[in-house]
């Protein structure tokens, strides 16, 4: 036996020298920078409050002037209006699509999304979104109403970004719920049709709560997503016009790279990291629970 | 037998003893090709051989700090940025240039990037220029249009192009990163500030929210709000447009003619009263470690002097920096661009010269700017924010 734990610390020893390295201390030495200024001294809590005040990060203003609205907030409506877009989107397409001839086609054409290079999906998004050749002002355009370039007007970049990327992360939530829906047993649906059930109640009765666990890993990893959402923002707006549609990670990125102030750039990552910690706890914690 | 030997020592012997000067630049393929003629000028003249190498600058960046503390250095004559050249000068790994150079020979600025105090670290070779607003000479003509020779007219060509069927705005608006919208700006308050005012910005000796560039951002925004500027729209993609007849006029750097099918149907103008003019030039220095100094100045000299300019800009795409070279050798187009520069002073690019957080933010407030005019004091709000201070 003890011959087995000195095998087991040998074997699992680069792995754990790897994590230290590559995660422990680089998440360490983030959150240590967090609490100093750029000569290295101790300042407390000051970076957090100079970057939760900066108008980049929050900008009240905003709410009656008009966008910005700071990055955090504009996460926040990230969050709010495509999780449950996603979440509704993906789940009505696989139930509708489940028994339709050609449904596995569609649904892959609906996958493509995912499969795209988020950065790629960026630069889609802008012509998606254009004037002159996007589909949205071709659409508009049915019906009289004259178009825009909408990711070049603060009051619409960031819904832009938001809508578009439903588009290239509905995918993702329609694999995972067809998947899902393949695991309920038919029976539980002819019992239902038997006793006379609506194909309404059967949904909400039956589908829903059964596919549970598939709607709580879609969340957590859609929430994750939204959470640290950097490439589409960078490609499509660079987070504009005048800050319109900025993000936290591409925040974090222009106080690192353009500004080369570290201590405020870890001070997001730090609220970046705990926002998805909680997150991926709470997966854990359900996923836990879920077992028997 | 002891004849074959005496000749080969005799042949290795005279090509040990040729100056070969190795010349290390940013250009390849087409540009290389109009690049390579003035070097060959210089080999004819001089007999001292040339190796052109082709290094980036971001490569020879990390490249040069460790050669330099090696005491070595790639190349006898190197093209880089010249803030590389003005730091590097400064820890005395470049030669300087001074007694090479005569700066009244000049345009005015163009050298100011690689000085630091009296001493002249580098050269400005021939560069690119942003000189004002472009046309379709042929646009014009069809439309009876006039370039302006005062801001009244300006803004009267903007309203008749306005008025022309299938026009969606007199100007287009290039996005994409920003840089188009910041180089129309940097006109604007050259243009209604002075050449003083760009270079005062650039080194925080002025505010953002002041008089003078308030009166310039006005000068601005009132063509804004009057919808003389079109949406901005990527800039590649609003260049064809605009190539098309989509727009009147497009505000660009000299590459543009480059970028168009046929550049002798280019026409361009300043705004009228402009000093000043952005210019980028491609700048050169001589490392301290190279084995033929006197050679190498000797190029420096060749490249810098009307001579070896004159051999490049008759290529096309480029401009000179060197005084006295006759506007009949450049190609059409670029004649027309050399002749707005001639007379103005030279400035670096506002923004690229600030960098950091500036620059992105300074396109990111154009570009709500340019949508929203009327939000122009929340603009100078940020930038002031953003600038550099003294």
């Amino acid at each position: 036996m003890k011959n087995n734990s000195r095998y087991v610390l040998f074997f699992i020893l680069p792995a754990i020298l790897m994590l230290l390295i590559f995660v422990v201390y680089p998440v360490a030495r983030t959150v240590i920078l967090s609490f100093l200024d750029s000569d290295g001294q101790f300042v407390g809590f000051k970076n957090y409050s100079k970057v939760i005040s900066s108008r980049e990060v929050f900008d009240p203003a905003g709410f009656s002037r008009g966008f910005p609205l700071g990055a955090l907030v504009h996460n926040l409506l990230w969050i709010a209006i495509h999780l449950p877009l996603t979440i509704i989107l993906g789940l009505s397409l696989s139930v509708l699509l489940k028994n339709v001839k050609g449904g596995s086609f569609i649904k892959s054409i609906i996958f493509l999304g995912m499969v795209m290079p988020m950065i790629v999906g960026g630069v889609m998004i802008n012509f998606i979104f254009d004037r002159n050749l996007g589909i949205v002002n071709g659409v508009l355009s049915l019906f009289g109403v004259q178009g825009k370039t909408w990711t070049a007007h603060p009051d619409t970049a960031l819904l832009s970004l938001i809508f578009g990327s439903v588009w290239l992360w509905t995918g993702f939530s329609v694999v995972l719920y067809s998947a899902g829906l393949e695991t309920i047993p038919k029976d539980y649906y002819e019992a239902a049709q038997l006793d006379g059930a609506s194909s309404w109640k059967i949904f909400t009765k039956i589908t829903v709560p059964l596919l549970r666990p598939i709607t709580v890993v879609v969340t957590t990893m859609t929430l994750l997503w939204e959470l640290k959402v950097f490439d589409i923002v960078y490609v499509a707006t660079m987070g504009g016009p005048g800050g319109a549609s900025n993000v936290l990670a591409l925040q974090m990125y222009t106080y690192a790279f353009r500004a080369f102030d570290f201590n405020r750039s870890a001070v997001v990552a730090v609220i970046l990291t705990l926002s998805t910690l909680a997150v991926s706890l709470s997966l854990v914690r359900s996923v836990r629970d879920e077992q028997p | 037998m002891s004849r074959w030997i005496v000749l080969s020592l005799v042949i290795v012997a005279t090509l040990l003893g040729a100056t070969t000067l190795t010349v290390i630049g940013p250009w390849s393929g087409p540009e290389m090709d109009k690049f390579m003629p003035v070097l060959q000028e210089f080999e004819k003249q001089t007999g001292i051989k040339i190796d052109y190498k082709i290094y980036r600058a971001e490569d020879l960046a990390n490249l040069l700090p460790a050669q330099f503390a090696a005491k070595k250095a790639p190349g006898d004559v190197i093209f880089m940025w010249a803030s590389f050249i003005r730091e590097y000068g400064q820890k005395g790994h470049i030669l300087p240039l001074t007694g090479v150079i005569n700066e009244a020979n000049y345009l005015p600025g163009s050298l100011n990037q690689v000085k630091v105090g009296k001493e002249l670290y580098g050269t400005a070779y021939t560069g690119k220029v942003k000189p004002g607003f472009w046309y379709r000479k042929s646009f014009f003509e069809k439309n009876k249009l006039q370039p302006p020779t005062t801001w009244e007219e300006f803004i009267a060509l903007l309203e008749k192009i306005k008025k022309i069927p299938g026009i969606k705005a007199p100007i287009a608006s290039g996005d994409g990163v920003g840089w188009p919208l910041s180089d129309v700006t940097e006109h604007f308050l050259i243009t209604f500030g002075g050449p003083q005012l760009q270079l005062d910005l650039i080194e925080g000796n002025i505010r953002w929210d002041s008089n003078i560039v308030m009166n310039a951002m006005t000068k601005l925004t009132s063509i804004l709000e009057k919808g003389y500027f079109g949406e901005p729209t990527e800039w590649t993609l609003v260049l064809k447009q605009w190539w098309n007849g989509d727009y009147g006029l497009y505000f660009m750097g000299s590459w543009i003619t480059g970028m168009v099918d046929n550049p002798d149907d280019l026409g361009v103008f300043a705004l009228p009263g402009a000093k000043g003019v952005v210019f980028g030039a491609d700048y050169a220095f001589v490392p301290k470690y190279t084995q033929y100094p006197e050679e190498a100045k000797k190029l420096i000299a060749w490249l810098s002097g009307p001579q070896g300019q004159a051999v490049q800009v008759k290529q096309g795409g480029h401009i000179a920096t060197a005084v006295g070279i006759d506007l009949s050798t450049y190609p059409p187009v670029d004649r027309e661009v050399a002749k707005i520069i001639q007379g103005v002073t030279a400035l670096d690019d506002l923004d690229d010269s600030i960098g950091g957080e500036f620059q992105p933010a300074f396109w990111d407030q154009l570009k709500l700017l340019w949508v929203q005019p009327s939000r122009v004091n929340d603009v100078i709000k940020v930038l002031q924010e953003k600038a550099p201070k003294r």
